[in-house]
C-alpha cells in the first residue's frame, strides 16, 4: 500500500537491487503453474536445489538448476495433464497473476484504517485513481498552461484542486495546487516536479515514481511533502464508468469552467452512492481543521523515508498493473479492439468495467495454505463469499471440483496472507525457500518483481540480471563485457535482452508461445521447456515494464495502427521502400533517407497530440529523444530489416565492392600479424570463435544501437586480448592494427554491410562518443582492407575511400540543417568526361545559387584534377556543347530546361576545353537579373 | 545547474611519440569514481569543470603509422580540439607535427582549437627539438603549446587546461543543442555505469 510504506522506512527488500536466486526460481514456478499444491510441491524441492546450488559456483550451476527444475516440471506436468486445463495456457496464469497482485491491495488496505484514504474506498466497485488519471489527462494534465492561466483556473476551485503544468519561469514541469485562500497569502503554491533519468519526484520528496500519473496518484492519497493530499474534481472523483471519465476528458480543459464541474462542485446531486466523495472531502476537512501540522509543508527529514541517501523508489504493484493494461490499452478509447497485437489483455478489460475487480484468481494463493492460519475474520469470510459468487460469475464454463477445493483453499490462504502481512518484510532471502510453505512466496513474488523494478531504476547491474541468465549460454568466455555500454542509455533491461538473444526481430510478442525459435547461436541448448519457461517468466515481467518499455511498446502499435497519421506515415513508407526497391541510387542514399525519415518521424511524434498519454507524463523529458528513437527502431527498422539486408547486398554485389572485399580478405587473412603493424598479442583461434560469434548475433539486431553494444564487447575482448595482464594500456598506435587483423580473421562479407547500417542509421547524438569511435575503426579497418591492394606501396588507402569517409562525415554531421533530399535545388549532377577514362558522375551539394566558377572549383575537387584551367562545365543538350561562362548560374538552367514544355535530355559535363572543337560558349541572358 | 558540454577532442602525432599516454595520465590521475571507465584507451572520457561549465572531453585516439593517415579525416571530423602530439628527442616527430597542422587547416573544422604537446619533456639532455622552435611556430598558427612530460606527470592538466579556456563558451539560448546536456542526465549515467 502506498501510504502504509510511503512514511516507514522502506522495507529491505524493496530496496534490494537483485533478486535472489531463489526469488528467480519461485517466480519461475509461480508464473508457469500458479497451483498451489505444484507450487508447493515444487517449492520444497526448489529449496532443497537451491541449498545445493549455493555451494556450486554462479553461472554454471544456475543453469544446471533450471535444468533441474526443468526436468522435474516436465514429469510433473505430464503427471498432471487433466489436473487442470488452464495451467496449460500459461498467458491465463500471468494474467490472473496480475490480477490478483491487484486485488490484494484493496484487502490489504482494508486492514489499517486511513481516514485520509479518498480515492481506495471507492475501489471495490469503482476505478482506481490511477483510472481516473489516467483516462482524464487532458484535464489536469495543462503542459502548455501558462502561470498567470492557470491561476485563474485554479482560483475558482477549491482548495485541494491541482494541475500539472511546465512553468517557463523555472523550466520545469510543476503541480499547481489551490490552496484554502484564508491560510495563504496566495490562493496557489507550486511544487517543483524533479525529473531523474528514470523517475519522477515532487522537489524535497523522497519518494519517486516511475511516472507522472502514479506521483499524483500517490498525491491524491498521501500528502509527503504536500500540505493535503490532492484532491480530483469531484466529476472526476465521481465516476464510475470509463465512459464518465471519457466525457469529461473530452472537455479538456473546459472541463474546468463547465457546469459539469460547477454542478458537481456544489453539495451533490446524488445519483452516485455517497462514499468516495464524502470520505475524500471528509479526509479534506480533517486535514485542514488540524491545521496545525497538515498545513505545514514537511521537509523530507522530518518523513522517515529521508534516510536513504537518495529517493526511495515507489512502485506500487497495484498501479503497475492497472497502468500497464491501460498505457496499452487507450490509445483509441472509445474503440475495444485495437490491435490484434496483445489483444489478449484488452479483451478482459473491455471499457465499462466489470465493476467488482476482485477475483481471486487461484494464483492468489501461492502462499501455502498449510502452516498459515486458517482462522479468517468475519469480514473476510463475508468477502469470501462475495469472491466465490463472483467468480462463478465470471466463469460461466464448468469448474470441475478440484478446483473448487483449491479456490476455498485459496481464499483461506489470502486471509492467512493479510494476517501474516505485517511480518513479510522480516523473512526473505536466500533463505526463504526454505521455509517450507507460509505465506512467504506470494509476498515474495511480489517483493522481488518490485525489486527487480527497482533494481532497473537504480542500478544497471540489476537490470542485467536476467539477461546473464540467457547471455550466458551464448558464450561463456570470461570476457563477457560485463558492465552496461557508457554511451547508450541502453535498455539492458530483462525483458529486452530476453528478447535480443532469442532474435530479437520478428514476432517476439506476436508468436505463438510454443513456436519454436530460431537456430540461436549458443552452444548451450537449453531444453525446450526451460525455453517456454523462460518466455512465460518474461510474459510477467512485461506486465511489470517500465514506463520506458510502455512506451516503446505502445509507439510500436501505433505504428502498425492506420488510423493513427503516425501508423499512416510508417506503414506507407514501409511498403513503399518494399515496393520500390529502385528508388534509391546507392545504399547511402537508401540508408540516408531511412535515417531521414526517422529524424522527422521521430519530431513529428514528440510534437504531435497523438500519442495519449502524452509522452512529457510518462518519460522524464531528458530521456524523450532516446525513448522515441527506440521506438523508431522498433517501428521502422524491425519491419524493414530484412529489405534493408537484401538491398544492401544487391548494392554491393552491383558496384563490385562485395567482389573486392572478398578478394582482399583473402589476401589479407594471409599475412601474418607483423606484416599488418600488429606487435602485441593477438585473439587467438579461440577468440576469434568468440569475437565471430558476437558478430553473427549483431546481425540479428535490428537496433543499430544494440549493433554497436556488440562492436563494443568485441573491441573490449580485443583489448582482453592484448592487455594480457600486463596492465598496460594501449591506444590506437596498436588497437587499429589488431582490429584490422581481427576483422581480417574472422573473414565474415556481411560485416561491410553491418558496419554501414550502423554508421547510417545510428542517433546522430551518439556518432561522438564510444560507439562511433569504434564504429570508425572499424570501418577504417574494412577500408584498410578493402583497398590492401593499392596499399602495398606506401599511398595506403586510395583517394577515393578517403573521399567517401570525408563526405560520410559531413553528410552525418550536416543532414540536421538540410531540408530533405527532394530538395532538388541543393543537387547538381555532373558528369566528369576525361579522354582516357571515358566518363563517371557525381552528384554534388550545392547552394541554389552557385555560380559555374564555382561549381568548376567543385569539380576540381571532386574529379581531382590537376591543372583546372583546362576544364571548364558544359552543357551537353541537343547534341551540342555549351560551355559555361563563370558567371552562370547551372542550378537556374537547370530549373529553366526542367520547366520547358517539352523535356529535352540534358548533362552537365565537367570536361577539358580544348579537346571539344565544337565548344560554344552559352550565355545565359537571366543571369544578370538574379542575386 | 551546470551544463555539461561534450567535446570531441582529436589525438594526432606519429607512433610512439605518446599520444595514449597523455591521455591516460589525464585521464587517471586524481581517478574519481564518478567517472566511467571506457572500453580501452583508444577512446577516453574526462569531465573538467570550466567557468561555469562542465567539459566532457571525448578523446579520440588515431593511429599514427603513415599507412594509417588516410583515415585520420574521420577521426579529426568534428573536433572541437586537436592536440597534436610530437617527441622532443625526435626531430622527425615534430615534422610530422607540420604536416598535421597544414592538413587541420586545410581539411579541419572550422575554429577549431589546436593545442601542441611537446610530450617526453622528461628527457630533455637528449632533446632535438628546441622549445624555442615549438613555440614560435606554435606562435605562427595561434596554437596552444606546452612541454609534457606523460611519464612525470607535468603539463598534462595544464594542457587540457588550455583547451577548455580557449572553447568559446556557449550562447546561453543554445542550451537546448546537441551539445550539451544536462547535469542530471550525467550523473545518471555515471550510475548506470557503476555496475
Amino acid at each position: 500500500m502506498p501510504n502504509a510504506t510511503a512514511h516507514q522506512t522502506p522495507p529491505p527488500e524493496k530496496r534490494k537491487l537483485h533478486p535472489s536466486r531463489s526469488e528467480i526460481i519461485e517466480l519461475l514456478v509461480f508464473s508457469l503453474f500458479g497451483e498451489e499444491e505444484l507450487a508447493g510441491f515444487l517449492l520444497e524441492k526448489m529449496s532443497v536445489l537451491t541449498m545445493e546450488a549455493q555451494c556450486l559456483d554462479e553461472r554454471g550451476s544456475f543453469f544446471k538448476l533450471i535444468d533441474t527444475i526443468a526436468s522435474e516440471i516436465g514429469e510433473l506436468k505430464q503427471e498432471m495433464v487433466q489436473a487442470d486445463l488452464v495451467l496449460e495456457d500459461g498467458s491465463t496464469s500471468i494474467q490472473s497473476l496480475e490480477k490478483d497482485m491487484s486485488d490484494l491491495c484493496p484487502d490489504q488496505k482494508n486492514l489499517k484504517s486511513f481516514p485520509r484514504d479518498s480515492g481506495y474506498d471507492s475501489l471495490p466497485n469503482k476505478l482506481s485513481i490511477l483510472d481516473k488519471l489516467l483516462h482524464t489527462h487532458p484535464v489536469w494534465l495543462q503542459l502548455g498552461l501558462s502561470d498567470t492561466e492557470a491561476a485563474e483556473v485554479l482560483q475558482t476551485q477549491p482548495p485541494g484542486t491541482f494541475l500539472v503544468r511546465k512553468s517557463t519561469r523555472m523550466q520545469k514541469k510543476v503541480l499547481s495546487l489551490r490552496l484554502p485562500t484564508a491560510e495563504f497569502g496566495s490562493c496557489l503554491k507550486e511544487f517543483a516536479i524533479k525529473e531523474s533519468t528514470y523517475t519522477f519526484s515532487l522537489e524535497g520528496s523522497g519518494i519517486s515514481f516511475a511516472d507522472l500519473f502514479r506521483l499524483i496518484a500517490f498525491y491524491c492519497i498521501s500528502r509527503d511533502v504536500l500540505p493535503f493530499t490532492l484532491k480530483l474534481p469531484r466529476a472526476i472523483a465521481a465516476a464510475t464508468t470509463e465512459a464518465e471519465l471519457e466525457e469529461v476528458a473530452q472537455q479538456g480543459l473546459s472541463f474546468w469552467s463547465s457546469p459539469a464541474n460547477d454542478r458537481l462542485q456544489s453539495p451533490a446531486p446524488l445519483q452516485q452512492p455517497p462514499p468516495p466523495d464524502c470520505v475524500s472531502k471528509g479526509s479534506q476537512q480533517l486535514c485542514l481543521i488540524n491545521g496545525v501540522h497538515s498545513i505545514r509543508t514537511r521537509t523530507p527529514s522530518e518523513l522517515e523515508c529521508s534516510q536513504t541517501n537518495g529517493a526511495l523508489c515507489f512502485i506500487n504493484p497495484l498501479f503497475l498493473k492497472v497502468h500497464s493494461q491501460d498505457v496499452g490499452g487507450n490509445l483509441k478509447r472509445p474503440c475495444l479492439r485495437t490491435q490484434d497485437g496483445n489483444g489478449l489483455e484488452r479483451s478482459r478489460s473491455p471499457p465499462p468495467r466489470p465493476p467488482p475487480p476482485s477475483i481471486h484468481s487461484l494464483l492468489a494463493s501461492p502462499q501455502l495454505s498449510r502452516t498459515v492460519n486458517q482462522a479468517s475474520s468475519p469480514e473476510s469470510d463475508a468477502r469470501n463469499k462475495h469472491w466465490n459468487l463472483d467468480l462463478l460469475q465470471k466463469r460461466p464454463t464448468p469448474i470441475p471440483p478440484p478446483r473448487l477445493k483449491k479456490k476455498a483453499l485459496s481464499l483461506d490462504a489470502e486471509s492467512g496472507a493479510k494476517s501474516a502481512q505485517p511480518s513479510r518484510h522480516s523473512a526473505h532471502g536466500p533463505e526463504t525457500a526454505s521455509v517450507p510453505g507460509g505465506a512467504l512466496p506470494q509476498q515474495n513474488l511480489a517483493g522481488s518483481l518490485v525489486a527487480c523494478s527497482e533494481s532497473q531504476v537504480q542500478c544497471n547491474g540489476g537490470r542485467q540480471r536476467l539477461s546473464d541468465m540467457s547471455l550466458s549460454t551464448s558464450s561463456s568466455d570470461s570476457l563477457e563485457f560485463d558492465r552496461s555500454m557508457p554511451l547508450f542509455a541502453y535498455d539492458g533491461d530483462t525483458n529486452s535482452s530476453l528478447e535480443e538473444y532469442e532474435g530479437e526481430s520478428d514476432q517476439e510478442s506476436m508468436a505463438p508461445p510454443l513456436k519454436p525459435k530460431k537456430k540461436r547461436s549458443s552452444s548451450f541448448v537449453l531444453p525446450k521447456i526451460v525455453k517456454s519457461q523462460l518466455r512465460k517468466v518474461s510474459g510477467v515481467f512485461s506486465s511489470f515494464m517500465t514506463p520506458e518499455k510502455r512506451m516503446i511498446k505502445r509507439i510500436a502499435e501505433m505504428s502498425q495502427d492506420k488510423r493513427t497519421y503516425f501508423g499512416c506515415l510508417v506503414q506507407d513508407y514501409v511498403s513503399f521502400l518494399q515496393e520500390n526497391k529502385e528508388c534509391h541510387v546507392s545504399s547511402t542514399d537508401m540508408l540516408q533517407t531511412i535515417r531521414q525519415f526517422m529524424t522527422q518521424v521521430k519530431s513529428y511524434l514528440s510534437q504531435s497530440s497523438e500519442l495519449d498519454p502524452p509522452i512529457e507524463s510518462l518519460i522524464p523529458e531528458d530521456q524523450i529523444d532516446v525513448v522515441l528513437e527506440k521506438a523508431m527502431h522498433k517501428s521502422i527498422l524491425k519491419p524493414l530489416k530484412g529489405h534493408i539486408e537484401a538491398m544492401l547486398k544487391e548494392f554491393h554485389m552491383a558496384d563490385g565492392s562485395w567482389k573486392q572485399l572478398k578478394e582482399n580478405l583473402q589476401l589479407v587473412r594471409q599475412r601474418n600479424p607483423q606484416e599488418l603493424g600488429v606487435f602485441v598479442p593477438t585473439p587467438d583461434f579461440v577468440d576469434v570463435e568468440k569475437i565471430k560469434v558476437k558478430f553473427m548475433t549483431m546481425q540479428k539486431m535490428y537496433s543499430p544501437e544494440k549493433k554497436v553494444m556488440l562492436l563494443l564487447r568485441v573491441c573490449k575482448l580485443i583489448y582482453t586480448v592484448m592487455e594480457n595482464n600486463s596492465g598496460r594500456m594501449y591506444g590506437a598506435d596498436d588497437f587499429l592494427p589488431v582490429l584490422t587483423y581481427v576483422v581480417a580473421q574472422c573473414d565474415m562479407l556481411e560485416l561491410d554491410a553491418e558496419i554501414e547500417y550502423m554508421m547510417e542509421l545510428l542517433d546522430p547524438s551518439l556518432l561522438h562518443g564510444e560507439g562511433g569511435y569504434y564504429l570508425t575503426s572499424a570501418y577504417g579497418a574494412l577500408s584498410l582492407i578493402k583497398n590492401f591492394q593499392e596499399e602495398q606501396a606506401a599511398r595506403l588507402l586510395c583517394s577515393e575511400a578517403r573521399n567517401t569517409l570525408r563526405q560520410w562525415h559531413k553528410r552525418r554531421t550536416t543532414n540536421r540543417t538540410i531540408p530533405s533530399v527532394d530538395d532538388f535545388q541543393n543537387y547538381l549532377r555532373v558528369a566528369f568526361q576525361e579522354v582516357s577514362s571515358g566518363c563517371t558522375g557525381k552528384t554534388l551539394l550545392v547552394r541554389p545559387y552557385i555560380t559555374t566558377e564555382d561549381v568548376c572549383r567543385l569539380c576540381a575537387e571532386k574529379f581531382k584534377v590537376d591543372n583546372p584551367d583546362d576544364y571548364s562545365l558544359f552543357l551537353f543538350i541537343d547534341d551540342t556543347w555549351q560551355q559555361l561562362t563563370e558567371d552562370t548560374y547551372p542550378q537556374k538552367i537547370k530549373a529553366e530546361l526542367h520547366s520547358r514544355p517539352q523535356p529535352q535530355v540534358f548533362h552537365f559535363v565537367y570536361k577539358r576545353i580544348n579537346s571539344d572543337p565544337y565548344g560554344a560558349v552559352f550565355q545565359n541572358d537571366n543571369s544578370n537579373h538574379v542575386s | 545547474m551546470m551544463a555539461i558540454r561534450e567535446l570531441k577532442v582529436c589525438l594526432l602525432g606519429d607512433t610512439g611519440v605518446g599520444k595514449s599516454s597523455i591521455v591516460c595520465r589525464f585521464v587517471q590521475d586524481h581517478f574519481d569514481h564518478n567517472i566511467s571507465p571506457t572500453i580501452g584507451a583508444s577512446f577516453m572520457t574526462k569531465t573538467v569543470p570550466c567557468g561555469n561549465e562542465l567539459h566532457k572531453f571525448l578523446i579520440w585516439d588515431t593511429a599514427g603509422q603513415e599507412r594509417f593517415h588516410s583515415l585520420a579525416p574521420m577521426y579529426y571530423r568534428g573536433s572541437a580540439a586537436a592536440v597534436i602530439v610530437y617527441d622532443i628527442t625526435k626531430q622527425d616527430s615534430f615534422h610530422t607535427l607540420k604536416k598535421w597542422v597544414k592538413e587541420l587547416k586545410e581539411h579541419g573544422p572550422e575554429n577549431i582549437v589546436m593545442a601542441i604537446a611537446g610530450n617526453k619533456c622528461d628527457l630533455a639532455d637528449i632533446r632535438e627539438v628546441p622549445m624555442k622552435d615549438a613555440k614560435e611556430y606554435a606562435e605562427s598558427i595561434g596554437a596552444i603549446v606546452v612541454e609534457t612530460s606523460a611519464k612525470n606527470a607535468i603539463n598534462i592538466e595544464e594542457l587540457f587546461q588550455g583547451i577548455s579556456r580557449k572553447i568559446p563558451p556557449l550562447e546561453t539560448h543554445e542550451n537546448g543543442n546537441s551539445g550539451t546536456i544536462k547535469l542530471g542526465k550525467q550523473t545518471a549515467q555515471t550510475t548506470r555505469r557503476c555496475c
